[in-house]
């Protein structure tokens, strides 16, 4: 079979520089959609995807593009999620290609986790068409930005593309460098088979579907497959190409992009990374790179109605089979009764699971803030592993509790160097280097604890530096540190689900803030309900919500009593998505309360 | 929409209405109050005589079909006071010719201070008029000044002693509390200057602050701070024992008098019987044998009103118009509701379990024990010697509390 006429790429960009745009304008150039079924982010099916601008999962498409000099080029596009907690995802993606396009907002300049996705690309020695978009704006700097593409990488700036992906200017010169620039793909047909799973998703009729890129060897609809690192044998139901819908096909040559209907029940058999070959006569070592999805941040979810707690189990089973990297397992609060401890691959993956679950399965949910991971070597010698504050054993049992830490990367322009370095060291981060991007940008890094980069980080570095800041981080590994349980009692119960770890030196002025953030929160009860922040036995503060005194509608309007009915009904309404603690109602926020502990009151 | 094409006219549901009250919306005003999110208008003077006699023609459609007895009529606004004397007089008479009106009806009317003369008053008095509820709100020309009134305390004075002038011997004020920047002295000082001009009854109401209304602006963007509602708890326990003294029975939430002077009207809604809405915007309630009803409300804006009763060219079913925008009907279960929370609103009478088994031919404990018992149990609720259900000091002031419960 013959390679030559393929072109496997992705593109990255960063959110809002016109990704979806310029694959929505590729799919029309190409004919692959008609006109008649064009809409914008063709490629972003969810709903949320399209309401947040940001691609979530993945997927492919394969176009047909007769390029000037006559041939026809079969083009595989793997279009990538747009953000920093799916990086693993986007890196398995990189690898089913042999190019990418670096979208770049001429308005904007590159930013951090562009900058981060295209490193990625470049060790993975894809070869690179910088474009810059937007154009048709009346801010575009299309020239300054590509120069700052050739300091950045060094890709020449006179052979960095100019487009609208809006107005459509430019985008053929994108499909003559595709085939131009970008190799064919390599990889003998001859070998075992070895397909690259870069996504999959589950279908009710077909089971998992595997989106695969075959590197070597050719996969056949009648062979028995075998996922190498799962190792899982299993007989497709099908297998086709996305044309931009499935289309079944007889073969996947190597160097296609296509996908694999396993038949699997859950993700969690066909995982991000995983090689498939043959059952029989297959290969022996499965393509480089696999790894094992890994939640970095925990919640607990509960129902706020206790009965809902099976609807939330089989909605999480549900989102489950769909995504491999979500885990949960079920935790008990005495605060919050039942629910799930639940592992996210960062607060963006925590974010949509948990608007997916209040959308798509009508529940309403109450999530505590959420928490990471700590391994607490107990004097035993034992290690344990928690994902919940409660969890901390007592400090009398504890040797030494390490928490994750992150390196982070932050592009800014060089006047808020200043406001991101008083950030990072609240937030107990650690400076690693400065670097000039150019005469005005500046590369910062840094490591920090993930318990700190969750709480609220990413919001004060935009809001500290106009928005102008973008971010990019990685796990860089455990550390120790003097860290200690802070316990909040609410009408002198402790409720487990408002815990958190804090650093002992924060604990004091974390309290204090906790305890008067939760006094507003809370509503005044019947009865007054003493709100206190200890560390073990020591209360380190304490404040009173004083009892509810007034709560009467004054006035029945010439006996307009229907509105009246109206404002109890919703005064009703509002209590029930209380949670009862004891006698105390509280609401959703208060356990969200620990999020803004830094901001300014 | 015509009420004919909805509804077929068929059992005189009036025969099963045995009395009733009238409210008539007036919806016109000078200006606004800053605190004000009723139905109201101001520059629509001109519609004015149209409006009053279509609603001297809403009264005769629905008295064509009633055999009702009329009790008490209250015009409630806005600012009834700017109609003329004779309009006013156009709509009693049509109820006169339409209704049974008891010979001791009493009739009530909002006044604001300032915009009423003697002559008027004597007008007023003549034609039967016998309650006047003077809206004095403040005795402080500040406060007065946040509300946007176009009246002086002296208005108030004067309005007062010429009502009593023209033979007025039911006279009310109404003040409001809990307003920004307002103290406890100056509030003794608005309700002890009320009390020197010798009110029959008194409204004291706590200032709500609605969405939309230039004084929420004010308050969100900062200019006044927002009413500190455990002050007004305290202005409200004060005045309760002020007017104690001053020989005044508080019989509702909000509303005291001195003894047989309780506003009739208004005991009709918390009673939860029968009263009919006239005009733009009113509101009505016609319980039938006691146990279920229909709530309803006319069209909002007086011009809609006038062109819609224009049109109307037959009878529409007891007690509707075809002004009417919105109806619905409430069964035995839903009139329970609303019977206990309006009803837990009368301070003294509270909810006897006579009169519900009476009214309903239900046990009020049976029906309602549950929730009593948790009331009762967090003291907000009490059962007084005679077996009464009401609210107890503290429920009076957690009432939202109490009522959410029924609902």
């Amino acid at each position: 079979m013959d390679t030559t006429s393929i072109r496997n790429f992705s593109i990255i960009a960063h959110i809002d520089h016109g990704k979806s745009t310029l694959a929505d304008r590729l799919l029309q150039i190409t004919g692959t959609i008609s006109e008649r079924d064009m809409q914008e982010q063709v490629l972003d099916d969810m709903e949320l995807e399209r309401e947040r601008g940001v691609t979530i999962k993945a997927s492919a498409v394969r176009m047909s593009y007769q390029a000037n000099d006559g041939q026809t080029y079969e083009m595989n596009l793997i279009d990538t999620p747009g953000h920093v907690d799916f990086s693993y995802e986007v890196s398995r993606a990189l690898q089913a290609c042999e190019g990418a396009i670096l979208v770049v907002d001429s308005t904007q300049g590159i930013e951090a986790q562009t900058l981060a996705n295209l490193y990625m690309a470049l060790e993975q020695d894809l070869e690179i068409i910088a474009v810059v978009n937007k154009i048709d704006l009346p801010a575009a700097r299309p020239d300054e930005i590509a120069q700052e593409i050739e300091d950045l990488i060094g890709i020449d700036a006179a052979d960095v593309i100019q487009v609208s992906a809006k107005t459509g200017e430019g985008v053929a010169q994108i499909l003559e460098a595709i085939v131009e620039k970008i190799p064919p793909p390599k990889g003998a047909s001859d070998t075992p088979a070895r397909a690259l799973i870069f996504d999959s998703h589950y279908d009710s009729y077909k089971g998992v579907i595997a989106y695969v890129r075959v590197m070597e060897g050719v996969i056949t609809k009648t062979d028995t497959l075998r996922l190498i690192a799962s190792n899982v044998v299993t007989t497709p139901v099908e297998i086709g190409i996305f044309n931009p819908h499935m289309t079944p096909v007889d073969r996947l040559n190597a160097g296609e992009v296509g996908y694999v209907a396993t038949g699997l029940k859950t993700v969690r058999e066909c995982r991000v990374g995983d090689t498939i070959t043959l059952g029989v006569d297959g290969a022996a070592h499965a393509l480089p790179g696999y790894k094992q999805a890994k939640p970095m941040v925990f919640a607990g979810f509960y129902p706020t109605d206790n009965d809902a707690y099976i609807d939330l189990r089989d909605a999480l089973e549900k989102l489950q089979l769909n995504d491999a990297a979500l885990v949960y397992e079920p935790e008990t609060s005495q605060a919050l009764n039942f629910g799930f401890r639940v592992g996210f691959l960062g607060l963006f993956h925590m974010e949509i699971i948990q608007e997916r679950l209040e959308r798509e399965y009508d529940l309403d949910i109450l999530a505590t803030a959420p928490s990471v991971e700590y391994q607490v070597v107990l004097r035993s010698g034992d290690i344990l592993t928690i994902h919940s504050p409660a969890e901390l054993p007592d400090p009398s049992v504890v040797d030494e509790i390490r928490e994750p830490w992150m390196a982070i990367e932050i592009f800014t322009p060089e006047e808020f160097i200043g406001p991101i370095m008083d950030l990072v060291t609240k937030k107990r981060g650690v400076y690693f280097s400065m670097e000039y991007l150019d005469s005005k940008r500046v590369q910062l890094k840094y490591t920090i604890p993930l318990a700190e980069l969750i709480v609220d980080f990413y919001d004060r570095l935009k809001s500290g530096t106009r928005g102008y800041a973008s971010l990019d981080y990685h796990f860089d590994g455990f550390q120790v540190d003097r860290l200690v349980k802070l316990d909040v009692l609410v009408n002198k119960q402790p409720v487990d689900a408002l815990a958190m770890i804090v650093h002992e030196d924060d604990a004091y002025h974390k309290g204090q803030r906790l305890v008067s953030r939760l006094k507003r929160l809370i509503p005044r009860q019947l009865y007054e309900v003493p709100i206190q922040a200890a560390v073990g036995k020591h209360v380190i503060s304490r404040a009173n919500v004083k009892a509810l005194r007034k709560d009467v509608l004054a006035k029945c309007y010439g006996g307009d009593v229907t509105r009246k009915k109206k404002l109890l009904e919703k005064q009703k309404k509002g209590k029930k998505r209380l949670k009862m603690i004891g006698n105390v109602e509280v609401p959703q926020e208060a356990f969200m309360a620990v999020l803004r502990l830094d901001d300014d009151d | 929409m015509p009420c004919q094409t909805t509804k077929p006219n068929h059992t005189p549901l009036s025969e099963r209405v045995p009395d009733t009250a009238c409210y008539f919306h007036i919806p016109f005003c000078r200006t606004r109050c800053s605190y004000c999110d009723f139905n109201t208008y101001t520059g629509q003077d001109s519609l004015i005589p149209h409006y009053m006699h279509a609603l001297a023609t809403e009264v005769r459609l629905v008295g064509v079909s009633a055999t009702v007895e009329v009790t008490t009529l209250f015009f409630g606004g806005g600012t009834p006071s700017l109609i003329p004397a004779n309009d006013l007089n156009v709509v009693l008479d049509s109820c006169r010719q339409s209704f049974e009106l008891a010979g001791d009806a009493e009739i009530s009317l909002e006044a604001n201070p300032g915009t009423i003369s003697r002559s008027y008053l004597y007008s007023l008095r003549q034609y039967g008029v016998n309650r006047l509820s003077i809206g004095m709100q403040s005795a402080h020309a500040r406060e007065l000044n946040l509300f946007e009134r176009t009246h002086q305390l002296g208005d108030v004075r004067l309005a007062v002693e010429a009502a009593r002038d023209a033979g007025f011997e039911n006279i009310s004020l109404d003040l409001i509390y809990g307003i920004p920047l307002q103290t406890l002295d100056d509030w003794r000082i608005s309700l002890d200057t009320a009390l020197d001009m010798r009110p029959d009854h008194l409204s004291l109401y706590a200032l709500g602050v609605e969405d939309g209304t230039p004084l929420h602006g004010w308050i969100a963007d900062g200019r006044f701070p927002s009413p500190d509602p455990d002050l007004a708890a305290d202005m409200y326990e004060w005045a309760s024992e002020r007017l104690a003294q001053a020989g005044f029975e508080q019989y509702e939430i909000s509303n005291w008098a001195r003894p047989d002077f309780a506003c009739q009207h208004n005991l009709r809604y918390w009673r939860n019987t029968s009263y009919l809405g006239f005009g733009a915007g009113a509101h009505g309630h016609a319980v039938f044998s006691g146990t279920s009803a229909v709530r309803y409300a006319n069209v909002l804006h007086p011009a809609d009103y006038i062109r819609r009763i224009q049109a109307q060219t037959g009878p529409c079913p007891f007690p509707l118009s075809d002004a009417v925008a919105w109806s619905e009907h409430l069964d035995g279960r839903q009139v329970m509701a609303d019977t206990m929370f309006m009803g837990l609103r009368l301070i003294r009478e509270g909810i006897s379990p006579g009169v519900f088994k009476a009214r309903f031919g239900d046990d009020l404990w049976q029906v309602y024990g549950a929730i009593l018992d948790r009331l009762i149990a967090a003291g907000l609720v009490e059962r007084t010697a005679d077996e009464r259900v009401r609210l107890t000091s503290r429920g009076r002031l957690l009432g939202n509390q109490v009522f959410a419960e029924f609902v």
